[in-house]
């Protein structure tokens, strides 16, 4: 029985929207919503106020197949390259989500935010940074080293195999409002030696990270793939 | 956190044109959210993921049913990837093993003047009313509402009578919506 009255139902739909109520109940409720703008109206109402409980969560990362698997339910992305592709493009725009990714990833934002760490390097600093899969801690794929005279080492941990019509593409972003900038291509599993010219000055929180990109890298000045390991640079010492 | 300046609506609409740009905007700026909502739900970041993944494919797809006109579109998402949660825990009848800590404390959370005008100023209605409810009527709809617990269930966490449970939550709801609506 749904109450006529106003009060009455909209704490019932209140009660629906919880998921409190049990059959037959829950169906009366459902068809009073599919046909009654006015109900519909109360239990997205409800859901609306509920959001600020939502809100009070930390957001999570999602791994980064669910984007593939999302567009291949939706008939979007051919099996193929979703078997390969992982994550989602445009991780460069969307900070938030890189400091949830990991404990570990978040301690070395955390290290590039204490006073006295970020700042411009002076020549003689040396930097490390962990890339590491995002959202997976723990999972440590590659190592940046920058030694004090500049010179950048990119060493790899792992040997993925990159589909033959890929390629992995090295970026940096040093400011998000310049945008990242390509370091080049880089073979899966062998490691790249840059000099100073090449990579600049180098500052503590800079991040590093490596895409999947259409073969022959990024058609944009940007990374278009999924990412495949993400770290920042932490200082390691200081001359 | 929903973004004021994030339009919500719109995207749905251009979803429903078939935008596949906007559909993305909407995962990049709420997949994160939703995961952790789905996660406090279910408990398990697999199933949690399935979970997103299904609603996600449904956003999609029932795009064009959303109509600004019955409220916002952030609160229809979550509203699809809530049933989907609560469909899957019910169809496996396993009550969420977890640390419900952060429950408790939202629990005992009582109304203290100054958090009542951040809250007022920071339009946390649902926080702001919640506090003024009793710690009795205020737990069972924080269970129900993040871990998706039935009356029943809500009624054996708490060694609380069901009849007593089912009347504690009809009677906070009623006080909340009175609030909400003052």
């Amino acid at each position: 029985m749904i109450p006529e009255a106003i009060e009455p139902r909209r704490a019932l739909i209140g009660e629906y929207v919880l998921g409190l109520l049990e059959e037959p109940e829950a169906s009366e409720v459902r068809a009073l919503i599919a046909r009654d703008r006015e109900a519909a109206r109360m239990a997205l109402e409800w859901e609306q106020h509920l959001l600020e409980l939502a809100d009070e969560l930390p957001a999570q990362s999602p791994s980064l197949v669910l984007w593939d698997r999302v567009q291949q339910s939706l008939g979007w992305a051919p099996a193929a390259q979703a078997n390969a592709a992982e994550g989602v493009a445009g991780w460069w725009n969307s900070l938030g989500l890189w400091r949830l990714t990991s404990g570990a990833l978040a301690l070395l934002v955390l290290l590039s935010w204490l006073p006295g760490v970020l700042r411009d390097a002076p020549s003689g600093d040396s930097f490390t940074a962990v890339l590491q899969v995002p959202g997976e801690s723990a999972k440590p794929g590659w190592v940046v080293t920058v030694d004090g005279d500049g010179t950048l080492k990119l060493q790899s941990l792992v040997a993925d195999a990159i589909p033959a019509d890929r390629s992995v593409q090295f970026w940096t972003l040093v400011d998000p409002k310049d945008g990242p900038r390509s370091l080049g291509l880089i073979e899966p599993g062998k490691g790249v030696t840059l000099n100073a010219e090449q990579i600049g000055a180098v500052q503590a929180g800079q991040l590093f990270e490596l895409t999947l990109e259409p073969q022959g890298g990024s058609p944009l000045d940007r990374p278009t793939g999924p990412v495949l390991y993400i770290g920042r640079a932490v200082l390691i010492a200081s001359n | 956190m929903a973004d004021s300046e994030f339009d919500y609506e719109g995207t749905l609409e251009a979803c429903a044109r078939g935008d596949k740009g906007a559909f993305q905007r909407l995962y990049q700026r709420e997949a994160g959210q939703l995961l952790g909502l789905a996660i406090t739900l279910l408990g398990r970041r697999d199933q949690a993921e399935d979970c997103l993944h299904d609603a996600l494919v449904k956003v999609w797809h029932n795009a064009d049913r959303f109509d600004r006109s019955l409220g916002q579109g952030r609160a229809w998402i979550y509203s699809i990837l809530r049933y989907r949660a609560l469909n899957q825990l019910r169809s496996r009848g396993r009550l969420v093993d977890t640390d419900d800590g952060f429950i408790e404390q939202m629990a005992d959370d009582s109304a203290q003047a100054e958090d009542i005008a951040s809250d007022q100023s920071e339009g946390r209605e649902l926080r702001r009313c919640l506090r003024q409810l009793e710690r009795p009527r205020r737990h069972p709809i924080l269970l129900a509402f993040y871990r998706g617990l039935t009356h029943e269930q809500i009624a054996s966490r708490l060694t609380t009578p069901l009849g007593t449970i089912k009347g504690r939550i009809r009677a906070g709801l009623r006080a909340l919506q009175e609030c909400l609506q003052a």
